[in-house]
């Protein structure tokens, strides 16, 4: 039955559902996920790397998270090659914004610019849609620390906590259970590790596996983007009780 | 007379190379003519830590390639992950100014910056985009024959920062007291590989 309405992305099924844009978001489930959590002093994000291997040769000092202007950063799942071309287009809607207004883009502009990218795909046949989820992690004057989740459909909405990827639902129920109003950057690091490392399908969550990200203000009042390294990263990990102290491999 | 477009702000800039450092100065005065407009006017704007832009020239046409150039610049640091070399900014100056090649910004640009290695590169052009690089100095604005004099007789070459600073404030402010379009005080830059000294000058305040 739904053979007949697959193949064109602008086209209805009888039951009102567009199966090109479901299809996508089950190619994002099987993705590596992502969390991002809000806190009163900034935004953090955490992803999980799908692929690791020793022969593989990294270009960028992060293969999920992407820097989209000064206030504002974002952590992909899904197809990265439909993801490079969204985040180029963001960044240079934040600049073009920049560049006529001489202020940083406010960040739910930035978002639904990209999700206005997004559903031209799910309407203007003859192309598939953008196989891609996003978190957005920002700052802005107006309406301070945000965090956005959006989807293939162009669908996005604002959040404390979120999950997209793979085990997302169950993720989503566990921030749901912890989550706190008022948690620190750095109680929600130590959430977002703790959610992640039981969601994710592999047994053991180490630093090569995982990505962290946060948005804060500097004691300047500037806004910072700032990625962990490897060993801060399984600092936070024993930290978090996740994993074991490096004790035991001596 | 014909209307002098370059002229009708006026303005002076100088950068100067010294012993792996380098110095970016400009005067300060905003006119209409031979009316001063504003005295704290800024022509030489931040790329990077390591890098600056003096733009000489009609001033709002400055003020939009100064930010055209932040619009690409700051694209080129989101993708690469770095800040951008100053030949290579040079390159990119030149190539926006030639694309109005037939309506161009009134504008004449001094680049100055520390590159890799923390070797300094100066460099200026004209406003569309034909590039002059220089081992010692470059100079721009309606002070310009005067700022020439002024730095080939004042200009040793591997100066050390404080004799630096010292010798572009000097060319500076002998050249501005010749020109009637700038002057209204100094603003020097001075950048070493560890930091950079920003100083206002005062001067003939007429």
């Amino acid at each position: 039955m739904s053979r007949r309405y697959d193949s064109r992305t602008t086209i209805f099924s009888p039951e009102g559902r567009l199966y090109q844009v479901e299809y996508a978001m089950e190619a994002i489930g099987n993705a590596g996920s992502a969390i991002g959590v809000l806190s009163k002093d900034g935004v953090v994000l955490i992803g999980e790397k799908k692929v690791t291997s020793k022969l593989l040769q990294t270009s960028k000092a992060t293969e999920k998270m992407y820097k989209i202007d000064d206030h504002v950063a974002c952590v992909v799942a899904g197809i990265m090659s439909d993801a490079n071309i969204l985040i180029n287009t963001a960044r240079v809607a934040a600049q073009r914004y920049t560049f006529s207004y001489q202020e940083p883009m406010p960040v739910e502009q930035l978002v639904q610019s990209l999700c206005d990218t997004k559903q031209g795909y799910t309407q203007f046949g003859g192309l598939r849609p953008f196989g891609v989820s996003f978190l957005f992690a920002g700052w802005d004057k107006n309406y301070g620390f945000q965090l956005y989740a959006s989807d293939p459909s162009g669908n996005y909405q604002g959040w404390k906590a979120a999950a997209i990827g793979a085990n997302n639902q169950a993720a989503q129920s566990m921030l749901k259970q912890d989550y706190k109003d008022d948690i620190t950057r750095e109680e929600a690091v130590e959430l977002a590790l703790k959610v992640l490392s039981k969601t994710m399908d592999s047994t053991s969550l180490t630093s090569e596996k995982l990505e962290l990200a946060e948005v804060f203000l500097s004691p300047t009042g500037e806004v910072k983007y700032q990625v962990r390294s490897s060993e801060s990263l399984s600092e936070l990990l024993v930290k978090a009780g996740v994993t074991q102290p490096a004790a035991e491999a001596s | 007379m014909s209307f002098r477009i370059f002229e009708y702000n006026g303005s002076a800039i100088v950068a100067m190379v010294g012993k792996n450092c380098f110095a970016i100065a400009s005067d300060r005065r905003l006119g209409v003519q031979l009316q001063t407009i504003g005295t704290d006017f800024q022509k030489i704007f931040k790329i990077h830590d390591k890098l600056y832009v003096g733009l000489a020239g009609l001033a709002t046409d400055a003020q939009t390639l100064h930010q055209r150039l932040v619009f690409r610049h700051k694209l080129y640091q989101l993708r690469e992950e770095r800040d951008m070399k100053p030949e290579t900014f040079a390159s990119l100056v030149s190539a926006i100014l030639y694309e109005k090649r037939f309506g161009p910004y009134f504008t004449q640009p001094v680049i100055a910056g520390l590159g890799e290695d923390d070797q300094p590169f100066i460099c200026t052009m004209d406003s569309i985009g034909a590039k002059e690089l220089a081992k010692d100095f470059v100079v721009a604005g309606t002070a310009s024959e005067s700022l020439y004099g002024a730095c080939e007789s004042m200009y040793k070459p591997d100066m050390e920062p404080e004799e630096l600073f010292e010798t572009i404030s000097q060319a500076l402010q002998a050249s501005v007291d010749r020109d009637c379009l700038s002057g209204w005080g100094g603003h020097v830059l001075l950048v070493t590989p560890t930091e950079v000294r920003e100083s206002t000058l005062k001067g003939r305040m007429d």
